[in-house]
């Protein structure tokens, strides 16, 4: 019984899988993404209920407490409960690919799915789409733990997990794959795509077993002109300035939360309570806003430009305050929002400014906006893209899409170079793609390179028994070391001695302490090889002593050092074909 | 080569307690101490194969601004060179990750406010993550510190308890201490393990180093457990022989470490032995 067990949790040893485990990644992959799909539509779900529990207490006066409350429980679950000193649930799936090669807490696999259900359903502005990311992948992470799989079969399993995740809660598969390539592994490879796409496919599945078979924002066709095409390059400017806008006053919301000396829990309620006291003016500032999306799309929204525009900035700053001041969701939802808005407003003033010109409907430009601020804050175009194509089923405007979303993300990556997901990632230096120079040298640790047979001497050898040592031996560099306590106290380069070498007359007068180097540059055994690679370039040197606690424990050398670089790039994109 | 030992410092009364028994530790063994002194609740450690957080209670960020020097001149006091570490990457930025390659680490004691939670067993599971986890053996603290005047290492014959018992044999070398090996036989008779023994090359190591083998087939357990010395450091195997069994009737490990009031040493289902 234990033995057919453990061969079940070891499923790589298995023959059949070893020629190919792309098999068994398929497999599991499927199992993630069911799990993922059964994870959004019991969020989605949930926030049904709950919507449905407090929309008749939103008529009420107290009603800006109901955010606030929300919010204050949200943020009590996760830090308080949960202990999961949380960030972006996508930031943190990206952080596990890059530097913990994929492993998440079990704990994630929930903990965003209640606190974001707390938030949204109370009226916080944000998406469910995080959550349910952060949920699938740490469902696909803990799955890999269970079957003993290694790092890039677990890397693999976290894709599966955000691409099940995304294509069911947007009945999206294709987005899904596209997200989980683009935005979460950064890289494409075949060894990724096949068993995330079973994912993707497995997570929309079960979606539309349970939810039936829905588009998201179903719109009607749309006749695209000239006009219209020329347009895109105007829309495309509008939604990259309202994703530069997101995405600099949800940082500067947090900053000024950060510093705001009140509890968490204080500043999430604050946060809560000014989103709710918005919600009497723009009640579309609250929640996912997915019926807002609706309106606009099959242009019944409130007529008047500067409704589109007051409703837009409401809903940057509603999306601000839930995420800068502690709220938890994602950003996938309001973005779709808030482009939308920018779409329809732009349609407007176009309509007011060129009333002569056959413009198409405000919701052909609502989709529009949603793909430019899309493709700008994530800075993902394909992913943009391919979203709003199915979940809207608008495959008319596939040539302005492409012109708005490759724009946005241009113009948006000059204002700001790192998308919202990445910013805190590279600004820590954690981002670390596959087969990039970073990621290989983060990936050998100095105990690798060390050399180890190195030859101490002590600081009162004579230079003639010193000379008749190095004789015997082919090395450049020689460490002393205190007799007594075996301190490291410098070290001598052969280079660098040679005016005594030749100098037979102080063989027997000069000793090995006042010939050596007593102030090396040194690295410590716990530093990266990317700090160790830095100090050898900047000084010009090619090997280094390693030590640890004042003690000599090798040399690393570049020559070893590419050595090991070349065989841990070899592994890392022996995949890719 | 350097052997560390990581000690997550607590600037405490309680914690100095435990801080000494890693110092004696190093100082007995020859491993080099790397101090943590953490400033937030929770840090992370990534495995080979897990992601395991610590959950420290607000006793861990006591005056912060004493406690490196208390930890040096508790170091200095012992003759020991400490070395302190500070996180480089944060999974969130109040989830810091403490590295995890380390030949030792001394288990945090995650204790409660209330006083009558201060006992060894207390922290029995939530220490189970990182001994299923960690590659190296972990030291479950005591209290108090006592120093210790001989090893006593529990052999049941898994395959964790012969990584112990060859950590055992290891420390005797390093410390000189006297080592004694407590085994609850049962039913099972010497020669079982003796044929163990053979079968791991750690007979002749075995009757040249250890003191006494306190070979026991009759009474509980539990009443057994009075032979092994108070001063003596206690080194185990755990959690590699019954996966349903353990989570059901919980591990040998949990109840020694809830019944003994010594210093324990745990190696794991996956602790690597060094060079071995």
């Amino acid at each position: 019984m234990m033995k057919i067990f453990k061969l079940w949790r070891y499923p790589g040893r298995i023959d059949f899988y070893r020629a190919d485990d792309r098999l068994l990644l398929i497999q599991i992959g499927i199992i993630v993404g069911v799990l993922s799909g059964l994870a959004s539509v019991g969020l989605t779900w949930s926030l049904g209920a709950m919507l449905d529990l407090l929309n008749s207490l939103r008529y009420h006066w107290w009603a800006f407490f109901i955010p606030a409350a929300g919010l204050m429980l949200s943020s009590i679950f996760l830090e308080t409960i949960m202990n999961e000193g949380a960030g972006h649930g996508v930031t943190e799936v990206i952080y596990s690919v890059s530097k913990a090669g994929g492993l998440i807490r079990l704990r994630s696999c929930f903990t965003r799915l209640i606190s974001s259900c707390l938030t949204i359903g109370s009226g916080g502005s944000a998406g469910p789409e995080a959550p349910v990311v952060m949920s699938g992948a740490a469902i696909g992470a803990n799955i890999a733990r269970f079957f003993n799989l290694n790092e890039r079969q677990r890397i693999t399993l976290v894709g599966c997990g955000s691409a099940g995740a995304i294509s069911a809660i947007f009945n999206a598969p294709l987005t899904g794959m596209i997200f989980a390539m683009e935005v979460i592994l950064g890289e494409w490879s075949m060894v990724h795509i096949i068993p995330i796409a079973a994912a993707s496919v497995a997570g929309a599945e079960t979606c539309r077993i349970l939810e039936g078979n829905r588009i998201v924002f179903e719109s009607s066709i749309f006749h695209i002109s000239s006009f219209d095409i020329a347009a895109c390059f105007g829309l495309a400017i509008v939604a990259s300035f309202a994703s530069v806008m997101l995405t600099r006053m949800v940082r500067g919301m947090h900053n000024i939360s950060k510093k705001t000396p009140a509890p968490f829990w204080l500043r999430a309620a604050f946060g809560g309570a000014a989103v709710g006291i918005m919600g009497f003016v723009v009640p579309d500032a609250l929640g996912e806003g997915y019926h807002t999306i609706h309106a606009i799309i099959h242009g019944v929204y409130m007529e008047g430009i500067g409704i589109a525009f007051i409703a837009c900035l409401a809903k940057i700053i509603a999306t601000s305050l839930t995420l800068g001041w502690g709220g938890s969701g994602g950003i996938f939802a309001p973005c779709l929002v808030i482009g939308s808005f920018a779409g329809l407003a732009f349609q407007r003033v176009l309509v007011f400014a060129f009333p002569w010109v056959m413009w198409s409907g405000e919701g052909c430009f609502a989709l529009l906006g949603m793909a430019g601020m899309m493709s700008g804050l994530l800075q993902a175009p394909l992913t943009g893209l391919f979203l709003i194509v199915e979940i809207t089923g608008s495959y008319d405007v596939m040539v302005p899409l492409i012109i708005v979303s490759a724009l946005s993300t241009a113009i948006t990556h000059y204002f700001e170079p790192m998308s919202y997901y990445l910013k805190d990632l590279i600004d820590t230096g954690a981002l670390l793609r596959p087969g990039t120079d970073q990621r290989v040298l983060s990936d050998i640790s100095i105990r690798e390179v060390i050399e180890k047979d190195c030859i101490s001497v002590s600081p009162d050898m004579l230079l003639k028994d010193f000379i008749s040592m190095v004789k015997k031996t082919t090395r450049n560099y020689f460490p002393v070391e205190d007799t007594q306590t075996g301190k490291f106290l410098g070290i001598i380069n052969i280079n660098k001695i040679r005016p005594y070498i030749f100098n037979t007359f102080l063989y027997d007068s000069v000793v090995v302490e006042e010939i050596m180097d007593v102030d090396p540059a040194v690295v410590y055994y716990d530093d990266d090889l990317s700090e160790v690679l830095y100090k050898m370039d900047s000084k010009n040197y090619f090997s280094m002593p390693v030590l640890s606690h004042a003690r000599f424990i090798g040399m690393v050398s570049k020559a070893t050092l590419l050595d090991k670089y070349r065989d841990e790039l070899k592994a890392q994109t022996f995949h890719i074909v | 080569m350097v052997r560390t030992l990581l000690h997550v410092f607590r600037n405490t009364p309680r914690g100095r307690e435990v801080f000494m028994q890693s110092l004696y530790f190093c100082k007995l063994t020859g491993v080099s101490i790397v101090i943590y002194i953490p400033e937030h609740t929770k840090f992370l450690m990534y495995y080979d194969n897990d992601a395991v957080q610590v959950d420290l209670d607000k006793s861990y960020l006591t005056d912060p601004g004493t406690a490196k020097e208390h930890a040096e001149d508790l170091a200095e006091k012992a003759g020991i060179l400490p070395r302190f570490i500070k996180p480089k990457n944060f999974t969130a930025s109040t989830l810091p990750d403490i590295p995890v390659h380390f030949d030792f680490m001394c288990c945090p004691m995650s204790i409660a406010s209330l006083s009558a939670k201060i006992s060894p067993g207390h922290i029995g599971p939530k220490v189970r993550r990182i001994i299923n986890a960690a590659t190296f053996p972990v030291i479950i603290p005591i209290p108090h510190f006592k120093e210790w005047h001989s090893l006593v290492a529990f052999f049941g014959g898994s395959v964790s308890d012969v990584k112990e018992l060859k950590l055992a044999l290891s420390l005797k070398k390093a410390t000189g201490l006297p080592l004694d090996i407590f085994t609850q036989a049962g039913k099972k008779p010497k020669k079982y393990f003796e044929k163990i023994l053979i079968n791991s090359k750690l007979d002749k190591e075995i009757e040249e180093n250890v003191r006494e083998w306190y070979f026991l087939t009759k009474g509980k357990f539990q009443h057994n457990l009075y032979n092994v010395p108070h001063d003596a450091l206690s080194i185990l195997g755990a959690y590699d022989k019954e996966f349903v069994k353990d989570l059901i009737w919980g591990s040998t490990m949990e109840f020694v470490q809830k019944t003994l009031p010594n210093t324990l040493l745990i190696a794991g289902p996956n602790y690597i032995i060094p060079g071995g």
